[in-house]
């Protein structure tokens, strides 16, 4: 007991000075914090992106204006309320949400309520007129607010019209106009916007004809469409395409959120126009549309009385993919350590010393228990960073660090990471051992080690999938198989498996897992005095025979 | 109670069809320091295993400070295997203390102990050296002194001298002696004569698995023919009447054989006397016959003579094998 116990202390220390393992130790606390952090920066740091709009139909050119008008006045808007929140005197007290109760959050139909409701009271209030008053309050001195408080600062616009550069010709065919402003999209040419140069994020081309290319369901649409097909076709692969309706020209196409609003502005405008035309009263009809019927998710599994399917439940459901993440980077990286610092003392025959001294029996014990030291509070940091720094940022103002913490605080996912994480550790330790045992050198172990890294990949693809099923066939033949059980439990544990599943595929995991260390003995303790070539298969087993 | 150290008892370890060690039996008396000689592949390391008990015997029984198996006595044992290595990026006072915990010293004895070791070798200034910063023949002292730090009552060492260079090698000399004065056991191997002639109570000799020779430094170098180089202007051929001597031949001045009908006889020759010979009995039977002699040379057969003489011609088969 005594030489496993300095065996296990040696390689604690010695691999606690590892630079592998400090990285591993902070890189997970900065990854979640980074991804916290960052959100905010990037949030603050998008530069005002600058556009050109010619508007040649003279159609939707003010509407499009008045809405990216109203959406800054809008983020000015929620910047005031921050701002008073945050100097306030009487900070108001966050209301206690309860996950339990909240249905689950589907961005689609949130974003969708914040349209409609945008109605005219909060139209009043985003106006010029309600935006100055406001601010005119804020810079006073006023009870609701403490003295000492800095200024309010302006924020910064998203997007900012900018004039046609001189040398443009506004009434000049979109085609021209487009080859002419290519250079300023491609950063070749600047425009000075307040004596600033600037390069131009965007120019929405919308020529005179746009209103033909207005594209309505029915069977003339798709005959129109047949038609341009076929024009397409007669015109041969050589013809230079023809480009009708509005166009847009980014410099990034991947950040749409110009694109799109600009794309909403002219749907809503063209929209409402129908409906005039039409002789439809608009309001009644955007009041039919806001009119809905919600469907609630119940769980069967639940008790009764609480079968609606909430945010906490979402949560429940996702979190353990990250934890399987995490249970496979902890499990490997360790093994990984156990495989090197093995072939290392094979190599440089350190190994007859300490066999003079110990056992292979206590060398392999105290290996695997050092190294299980060391993950264990590799894990003990994450979760505890996990959790010190989702209670850092939850708070009034952050609800959702709050919700998670509550919820991986308050469900077993912890008790059940801890042990999957040991026994998962185990498995792999015991396996990467006994290819220690058997290697001269780190490429004869990278060798051997190609198998076991395809089957290693297998959690780690199924990862996204089993949420989605989690009781289904795939998990469920997962979770019996030994080498999976781990994870693929950790995948499901929030999906409530069947008892059966649970307690069968852990006993079954604890009897694989021990018969593979007595396995691993044998081999550890034929393997580890071998020299030159690591041996052939039927060698091996004739090793685990005892 | 027997007062012996190790007793090897016709031990034999197979490899397939392959014999390393050939029905072998020595004993290492208490405080002995026992030379384990052997060319190249001789089965020497293959020993040190088994009475390590890292590797089990084939056959034969090994009985080591009066227990059944190294591993009851192992706390006891001092250890230095033929490879050395060690950890690249421990430190060398820590590796030494290491090694002497699992020995069973507590972790405080064990780093005062590694630090006085360190200082008694000279090589105070690196204890805090980690060891792959250390030189080769550094970090061999470091896995010596490694080996002893829990003063073993018997100390196993394979190869100490390989890879040392002179000044080093008689420190490694001196730490033998230390051993050894203080009443140790040590058991060593090397194929280097001159070390085992200069500390070795006694040697075993093995060659192709079979132990060929086990006796003291001094009966071994008594059992190949002691030789005489004379010179004298006169014939020596008389001197082949004397019953002792075994027989003689011309040389020249390079010291080579004159063969017959191949240039003159000169005036050298070399002698070859039977093991209970005494030299100065040439000289006895010289003055008699009133034959001057000009020369002179005789020096008692070393042990590095002894090993050529005795598995020279195996040597060099399993060096071409």
């Amino acid at each position: 007991m005594r030489a496993i116990f300095m065996i296990a202390l040696r390689e604690y220390a010695e691999n606690a000075k590892t630079k592998g393992f400090w990285i591993g130790l902070f890189l997970f606390p900065v990854i979640i914090f980074a991804s916290i952090a960052v959100q905010r920066l990037l949030e603050d740091s998008t530069p005002t992106r600058h556009f050109v709009l010619v508007d040649q139909s003279g159609a939707y050119g003010a509407e499009i204006r008045e809405d990216i008008d109203r959406a800054y006045r809008s983020s000015v808007l929620m910047a005031l309320n921050g701002y008073a929140l945050e100097h306030a005197v009487n900070p108001p007290q966050a209301k206690e949400i309860d996950l339990e109760e909240t249905p689950p959050i589907d961005m689609a139909e949130m974003q969708q309520s914040i349209e409609s409701h945008m109605g005219p009271e909060m139209g009043a209030m985003l106006d010029e007129e309600g935006i100055e008053s406001m601010l005119e309050l804020m810079s006073a001195p006023f009870d609701g607010l403490v003295e000492d408080r800095p200024e309010f600062e302006m924020p910064r616009p998203a997007f900012l019209e900018v004039p046609l550069p001189k040398e443009l010709n506004e009434d000049a065919s979109v085609e021209e106009l487009s080859e002419q402003l290519r250079p300023y999209l491609r950063g070749e040419k600047t425009v000075i916007v307040d004596g600033e140069e600037v390069s131009l994020f965007a120019c929405v081309l919308l020529p005179r004809d746009i209103q033909d290319f207005v594209q309505r369901p029915g069977l003339l649409a798709d005959l129109k469409r047949a038609k341009a097909l076929q024009d397409k076709v007669d015109a041969g692969p050589d013809a230079k395409p023809v480009r009708r309706g509005g166009q847009y020209w980014g410099s990034n196409l991947a950040d749409s959120d110009l694109k799109n609003r600009i794309q909403r502005s002219i749907n809503k405008t063209l929209q409402r126009r129908e409906l005039e035309t039409r002789g439809l009263d608009v309001a009644a009809v955007a009041a039919v549309n806001d009119t809905t019927l919600r469907l609630s998710a119940l769980d069967p599994k639940k008790e009764e009385g609480k079968e609606e399917v909430s945010t906490a439940d979402q949560i429940r459901q996702w979190a353990p993919v990250g934890f399987v993440y995490l249970l496979w980077i902890g499990i490997f990286t360790i093994s990984q350590m156990l495989l090197n610092n093995t072939v290392e003392e094979k190599s440089n025959r350190i190994i007859e010393v300490l066999l003079s001294s110990v056992t292979a029996g206590e060398l392999m014990m105290g290996k695997l228990a050092g190294i299980a030291g060391i993950g264990l509070t590799m894990i003990g940091v994450w979760m505890g960073s996990l959790v010190g720094i989702l209670g850092l940022s939850a708070g009034p103002e952050a609800e959702f660090p709050t919700m998670l913490l509550e919820v991986l605080t308050g469900s077993g996912l912890i008790f059940w990471f801890v042990l999957y994480f040991c026994l998962g550790y185990l498995l792999y330790a015991g396996i990467f051992l006994a290819i220690g045992s058997l290697c001269n050198t780190i490429k004869d172990a990278q060798n051997l080690m190609g198998p076991v890294m395809l089957i290693m990949m297998v959690p780690i693809i199924t990862m996204m999938f089993i949420p989605k099923d989690p009781n289904g066939t795939l998990a469920t033949i997962l979770s019996w198989i030994p080498l999976y059980t781990p994870f693929t439990m950790m995948n499901r544990a929030a999906a409530d498996p069947p008892m059966f599943d649970k307690i069968g595929t852990l006993v079954l995991l604890v009897v694989f897992t021990l018969f593979t260390l007595v396995m691993v003995g044998r081999v550890f303790r034929a393997g580890i005095l071998r020299t030159g070539q690591p041996p052939k298969i039927r060698e091996l087993l004739s090793w685990m025979k005892p | 109670m027997t007062e012996n150290t190790l007793e090897l008892r016709n031990v034999t370890k197979t490899y397939g069809d392959f014999t390393a060690v050939d029905d072998v039996s020595f004993v290492v008396p208490k405080g002995a320091v026992y030379g384990f000689l052997g060319p190249n592949g001789a089965g020497k390391t293959t020993s040190i295993r088994m009475i390590l008990e890292i590797i089990k015997p084939t056959s034969g029984e090994i009985s080591i400070l009066n227990g059944r198996s190294a591993l009851e006595v192992r706390d006891r044992i001092g250890y230095l295997p033929e490879e050395k290595g060690l950890y690249k990026k421990m430190r060398a006072w820590s590796i030494i203390a290491y090694f002497a915990t699992l020995k069973g010293m507590s972790r405080k004895d064990a780093k005062h102990r590694a630090f006085e070791l360190l200082e008694r070798y000279g090589l105070k200034d690196f204890a805090n050296a980690k060891t792959e910063a250390l030189s080769k023949g550094m970090g061999q002292k470091v896995q010596v002194l490694a080996s002893i730090a829990h003063d073993p009552e018997f100390v196993i060492l394979d190869e100490p001298f390989s890879g040392l260079d002179p000044v080093n090698q008689e420190v490694m000399e001196d730490v033998i002696r230390d051993l050894s004065e203080r009443g140790h056991t040590v058991l060593f191997s090397t194929h280097v004569m001159s070390h085992a002639e200069r500390i070795c109570d006694q040697i075993v000799l093995l060659a192709g698995g079979k132990k060929v020779l086990d006796d003291t430094v001094e009966n071994a170098r008594h059992i190949i023919p002691r030789k005489l180089r004379l010179e004298s202007p006169k014939s020596l051929q008389f001197l082949e009447q004397m019953g002792d001597v075994l027989r003689m031949a011309p040389i020249d001045e390079k010291g080579d054989i004159i063969v017959d009908g191949q240039g003159q006889p000169g005036k050298l020759w070399d002698v070859y006397l039977s093991e209970k010979a005494e030299p100065i009995d040439v000289i006895e039977a010289c003055l008699r016959e009133g034959i001057p002699l000009e020369r002179f040379d005789y020096s008692p057969p070393s042990l590095h003579e002894v090993f050529v003489h005795l598995v020279g011609d195996q040597a060099k088969e399993a060096s071409f094998r």
